[in-house]
């Protein structure tokens, strides 16, 4: 083989090994963008979860009508999504998309009808991580115990 | 001597990528595995920040309220490593007059290296979280 046909051979084949060292490396950073975003939103829900689920905890459980047990929800979901219990109009999530109808209060009561325990979990929310989605249902989910005052004759303010 | 100049040349892309993939392999490590890492962390704080909290509502000062404490906490359904394990080996303490704080820890959270572990990390990193919650708590919030 002359030297100069085996120049044009090299180059061939540093054409094809960029290509598929380039394919792999592409495809690597592309999982780990994904997975690295993904693992960054989940630890902020768990985060939010967490902090609601505590507001939750020690918050007035007022139920002086089937409305304001939804109010109190409410307030609860907005402290997971806002950090904030009455956010202002246009305040940003904490968590990128999230909304508070994504956000489930379920109170869990005692024989009794007094709540011993709330539990706050994300439903139905899907991060987009540019190279692929993730759906989450039910995680993350905390369980509080109830430690705030119960007042069940209480309208909400 | 051109053919010999060439035959030395040959190799290097080889060389250049096996660099490439350890150093690639430690930033996939460094955002998969450091990302699950702080996930458990995460995680196994907010479980024992819960668990605190529910040891505490049930001390009375006597042994059935360190009983019904014991309980509340194994009662707890959370979970950790995105929500799959249950959590193992809790240990939970309350103050000498069984009716003031209990202490929650949770120190047996392994979690199983994947990347960083070719590039000559550990197989598994525990990553223990503890709370402590008075019996008494004070309520800033209505």
């Amino acid at each position: 083989m002359s030297p100069l046909r085996q120049r044009r051979n090299q180059r061939g084949h540093a054409l094809i090994e960029l290509a598929v060292s380039a394919g792999v490396m592409v495809a690597c950073l592309a999982g780990t963008v994904q997975f690295g975003y993904t693992f960054y939103i989940y630890n902020q829900l768990v985060t939010a979860v967490g902090n609601g689920g505590r507001y939750a905890s020690l918050r007035t459980y007022r139920a002086g009508a089937l409305s304001d047990v939804e109010k109190g929800k409410t307030a609860i979901r907005n402290m997971v999504v806002y950090g904030d219990t009455r956010p202002a109009p246009e305040t940003l999530p904490q968590v990128a998309n999230l909304r508070p109808e994504q956000v489930q209060v379920e109170w869990v009561m005692d024989e009794s009808a007094r709540p011993v325990a709330v539990n706050v979990s994300i439903e139905d929310y899907t991060v987009d991580a540019a190279f692929g989605m993730f759906h989450f249902t039910g995680k993350p989910a905390v369980e509080y115990p109830f430690v705030g005052r119960f007042a069940p004759g209480e309208r909400e303010p | 001597m051109r053919v010999r100049q060439n035959s030395k040349e040959t190799g290097f892309v080889l060389i250049a990528m096996s660099i490439a993939m350890v150093l690639l392999l430690a930033v996939m490590g460094m955002a998969f595995d450091f990302g699950r890492i702080y996930i458990a962390r995460n995680e196994a704080q907010v479980f024992t920040d819960a668990a605190a909290m529910a040891a505490a509502s049930k001390l009375d000062g006597t042994d059935a309220g360190l009983d019904r404490a014991r309980q509340a906490v194994a009662r707890l359904p959370m979970r950790w490593n995105l929500g799959t394990k249950s959590f193992t080996g809790v240990v939970v303490q309350f103050s000498p007059d069984k009716r003031s704080w209990a202490r929650v820890t949770a120190p047996d959270n392994q979690v199983e290296i994947t990347f960083l572990q070719a590039v000559g990390g550990p197989a598994v990193f525990t990553v223990p979280a503890h709370s402590v919650a008075s019996a008494k708590p004070v309520r800033l919030i209505e």
